[in-house]
């Protein structure tokens, strides 16, 4: 599978650029070249130099270690986020099919629920009433995108229930936790793994806009999106400001894309494009 | 969402325009679709209520101050009726609804159904706006990238497409505010100002902030008609229409339009919560006072009453833009409101 994938010519961009990101989350902090916290009140608003690439922020504190200091957390909050709505989504998703009627009328009109929610305002709400922290943000993203990974558990699973040879299964006397194992995962797994990838770029970008906007994490430690929110108050100043971030931003996103197009062309026939 | 979920097979669609829908099943389709958004309106509240007593906030904190002594908490606490039993609350709030009664914001005591009426038209004309460039650009670059397929034009609108997907709000709002505010100096960068006062600056401040909001429409929008059209116009259907001599044009507009379009009017209701959630961070960084800031802001203070009425005209806005797409789908194609 994964030869496969980078064998695709259009995956190779994409996974070039996450093996790069993956790099700044694992080293990043130990690269900076400079204490990301520490102001520097003679070296305010500084232009890129040798001393300070990314150049340095309204108190003074050097850009390119707040960028590389705040990489693990921009990326691991979405990675944390997807993970939660993978199990809350697709666990029901698949027993909406097998349980009660009752448990699949509830748990439709919930996530029908779900989805009716301004994702954002509720996301902002849902973390600062709960205690403005990043793991209350986690767990509200991760309980926005539960209605898509439902929904791919149930379509999985409607697409199995019904097909001959788990009817020949049944017949033979396989229960129901046997089929879901045996011919339902089978099944689920490649959708997942597509809507894992897509749901993962969702996320940094929903990450970075609540980081942006001072929720999730407390306003000195750096973020992605955190570093955008101080280049904006600052843009007159430094209009280059915004770039490094938000290119980082762009680029983690476009490359999951990219990533969840190239595996849905290697797992899925190409009708079921926009299912 | 199942009230969106409606996906039409085009394969079944009759080709040429159908006669008039009958009146019954115009009622069924409306039953049905009760039936539906009912249950998840008491659902989405139900959860919107809960939030407030799972996030242990309390008015009496901010109306006495740290000082408080315990009776006047309780005293407080009593008079905003949080007192009594969850499931009464949760009545009474829902009651209060229907009245039109959003209760009290805890911070100043100013009526909530009144804050968002003074804050909802600023909201809504940035993310109407935005509703009405995307669907233009969208529909435009998408029937123009399937109708040219293969060509540089249907290149250019696909990689258009993937790179605008990539892009959040606000980091488009920040090119945008750095190109035409800052650079070109053509437009403001801030502040709201109401239609009726001077439509001409109404219009140009929620611009950026508009078009900010529409790239991601016009993205998804392009992208879905594009491969919906494509898929409408390989069918025999249209081989048929072709055949027997019919126009392109008509062709096009006619037939494959109303067909292929069912995927595109889908997501473009799955796109109306995030247009509405999207209104947060456009007012944050424009400094426009709608109800996506008021909510921030409010949330951050502890005012539940606030946030709650907030999310509770949402629901209703998003359940209010569903409905009218699934008429619009069940008009489009009777086909649709065979199943159900």
């Amino acid at each position: 599978m994964f030869k496969r994938l980078i064998a695709s010519r259009s995956a190779r961009p994409a996974l070039a650029i996450l093996a790069v990101v993956a790099l700044l989350v694992a080293l990043g902090p130990l690269l900076t070249p400079q204490d990301p916290l520490a102001q520097n009140p003679y070296a305010l608003l500084e232009g890129p130099s040798a001393r300070h690439w990314l150049g340095t922020d309204a108190f003074g504190r050097d850009v390119l270690s707040r960028l590389l200091a705040g990489s693990p957390v921009s990326i691991l909050a979405s990675l944390l986020s997807v993970a939660i709505g993978l199990v809350l989504g697709v666990v029901p998703g698949l027993l909406s099919v097998f349980l009660s009627r009752t448990f699949e009328w509830i748990s439709l009109r919930l996530v029908d629920a779900l989805m009716t929610l301004p994702f954002l305002v509720f996301a902002v709400a849902m973390t600062a009433m709960l205690g403005n922290g990043l793991g209350q943000a986690m767990f509200a993203v991760g309980i926005l995108i539960t209605p898509v990974f439902y929904r791919v558990g149930r379509a999985a699973a409607l697409a199995v229930v019904n097909a001959e040879y788990v009817e020949a299964a049944r017949l033979m006397g396989a229960s129901t936790a046997f089929i879901i194992r045996r011919h339902v995962l089978a099944k689920v797994l490649p959708a997942v793994a597509v809507t894992t990838a897509a749901m993962t770029g969702a996320c940094l970008s929903i990450v970075a806009s609540l980081t942006f906007l001072g929720i999730g994490v407390v306003p000195p430690e750096p973020t992605w999106g955190g570093l955008l929110a101080t280049d904006l108050t600052t843009l007159y100043e430094r209009p280059y400001g915004p770039f490094a971030p938000g290119l980082l931003i762009v680029a983690t996103v476009w490359a999951m894309n990219a990533l969840a197009d190239a595996l849905r062309d290697l797992t899925a026939p190409p009708q079921e494009h926009w299912a | 969402m199942s009230t969106v979920a409606v996906q039409p097979s085009s394969a079944v669609a009759p080709p040429a325009p159908v006669r008039r829908p009958r009146k019954a099943s115009r009622w069924q389709v409306l039953r049905s679709l009760a039936l539906i958004v009912v249950p998840v309106f008491v659902a989405a509240t139900l959860i919107t209520f809960l939030l407030g007593q799972a996030s242990g906030l309390d008015p009496a904190a901010g109306v006495a101050g740290d000082a408080a002594s315990p009776e006047m908490v309780a005293r407080i606490r009593h008079d905003f009726g949080l007192d009594r039993p969850v499931a009464i609350q949760y009545l009474a709030w829902m009651a209060g609804l229907a009245r039109g009664d959003f209760g009290v914001s805890w911070f100043n005591g100013v009526p909530v159904a009144h804050l968002i009426a003074q804050r909802l038209p600023i909201s809504l004309s940035v993310a109407g706006a935005a509703l009405v460039i995307g669907v233009v650009l969208g529909s435009v670059l998408g029937i123009a990238a399937a109708v040219r397929r293969g060509s540089w034009l249907d290149r250019g609108v696909t990689a258009f497409a993937s790179l605008a997907s990539a892009l959040p709000p606000f980091v488009v709002a920040i090119v945008l505010i750095l190109v035409f505010s800052l650079w070109l100096n053509l437009l403001p960068a801030a502040g709201y100002i109401p239609f009726s006062e001077d439509p001409a600056g109404w219009l140009r401040i929620i611009a950026i902030p508009a078009a900010a909001l529409s790239v991601d429409i016009v993205a998804d929008l392009s992208r879905q008609l594009r491969t919906g059209l494509v898929t409408a116009l390989s069918e025999n259907y249209v081989t048929g229409a072709v055949v027997r001599g019919l126009s392109p044009r008509r062709i096009l507009f006619v037939h494959v339009l109303r067909n292929g379009a069912g995927p595109a009017l889908s997501v473009l209701a799955l796109r109306v919560p995030m247009l509405i959630g999207g209104a947060v961070v456009t007012e944050t960084i424009f400094t426009m006072p709608g109800i996506g800031k008021m909510a921030a802001d409010s949330a951050l203070r502890g005012d539940v009453p606030v946030v709650q009425g907030t999310l509770v005209v949402s629901i209703l806005i998003v359940l209010a833009c569903n409905l009218v797409i699934n008429l619009l789908l069940g008009l489009l194609q009777p086909a649709t409101r065979r199943k159900d």
